[in-house]
């Protein structure tokens, strides 16, 4: 059956993605070392971006409590008041509108 | 008093939850749109877990698409763990079945949290990993279960919790001229790429691109671990 065909497929190909990379366990060259310093920065900041407008036409809102939080994360360091200062923001400002 | 590291990583993702439960919720009313049983939602949900995956397989059910595409697809979107699990695996020491374990588990979220702490142990990475998986279950099988019933997050948008969590963990990476200019780079390339493909294709080509760019330009410098002190604090 294509269900539990295509989910056997899903779960190794997810899965086979996940361990890779977890599995190399060898001595890296410097220049890769560095390289892996600068993942988390890259792939946040990739997580950031293409989900920041939103398909609604709130892009300028948004942008607005994405800066609220970027300030809160930099006076605070606080996951959860960060989220709470952009998502408050936001949707005060979404009032008027 | 101080909790146990497997409490402290559950709580740890605590705030993303808020985007988390409506999320699930949307992708199982998709799901049962497009045909699927609970059974068959449900297991996409426990075994394949993986959100943007998810939600684009099921819209690939209901065209009909080949198993094949389908899975051409997820792999397309998921490619990206392989470097979430060559950054994490070079923090957290993982012997044995905890590899796999851990590997099973992984998602964009855990990555976030568990990389911006110091010195994450095995204990502290499986509580944030179960605490993403437990909560996305619960409200699969709540969506399923209650179908159409429940407003679109996006309405609500309840979305931007996710850009807004991956920025709150990039602000206090960022501490360096280099690291900002990787930040900058990587977050406009994402930008462009998102325009002509969806899900994870712009993760990984700017995750790569942007951490080439970051190593070549500290060439000569001495190599440093990363400087993780100053790093986003959980909630708990």
């Amino acid at each position: 059956m294509t269900f539990w065909t295509a989910l056997a497929g899903m779960v190794a190909v997810t899965f086979g993605a996940r361990y890779a990379g977890l599995a190399l366990r060898t001595e890296l060259p410097a220049f890769w070392v560095r390289f892996l310093h600068f993942v988390p920065i890259a792939v946040f900041a990739a997580l950031v971006t293409p989900s920041l407008e939103g398909g609604l036409g709130e892009g300028e809102i948004r942008a607005v409590g994405a800066v609220a939080t970027a300030l809160v994360a930099w006076r605070t360091k606080s996951l959860g008041l960060s989220i709470a200062a952009g998502m408050l923001a936001f949707w005060l400002l979404r009032i008027p509108f | 008093m101080r909790s146990h590291p497997f409490v402290h990583g559950f709580s740890a993702i605590a705030p993303l939850w808020l985007g988390v439960v409506p999320f699930a919720i949307a992708y199982a009313v998709v799901a049962r749109d497009a045909g699927l049983s609970l059974v068959e939602t449900q297991a996409l949900s426990l075994l394949v877990f993986a959100g943007s995956a998810q939600f684009t397989a099921v819209g690939l059910f209901a065209t009909g698409a080949s198993a094949v595409g389908i899975v051409l697809t997820t792999f397309l979107l998921n490619v990206r763990h392989v470097l979430y699990g060559l950054a994490l695996g070079r923090r957290v020491r993982l012997e044995g079945w905890r590899r796999p374990v851990a590997a099973f588990f992984l998602t964009d979220e855990v990555f976030g949290v568990v990389s911006s702490r110091r010195a994450p142990t095995f204990a502290y990475l499986l509580g944030a990993e179960l605490s993403l998986f437990v909560t996305w279950n619960l409200s699969t099988l709540g969506g399923a279960v209650l179908g159409g019933a429940i407003p679109d997050p996006e309405r609500l948008g309840l979305d931007l919790v996710f850009p807004l969590a991956f920025l709150a963990l990039l602000v206090p990476l960022v501490r360096t001229r280099v690291e900002l200019v990787v930040a900058l780079v990587s977050g406009a390339l994402a930008y462009g790429v998102a325009r002509a493909s969806s899900g994870g294709i712009p993760i990984v080509v700017s995750g790569v691109v942007g951490s080439l760019l970051g190593a070549w330009l500290t060439r000569g410098h001495a190599v440093q671990e990363p400087r993780l002190e100053d790093a986003i604090r959980e909630v708990a």
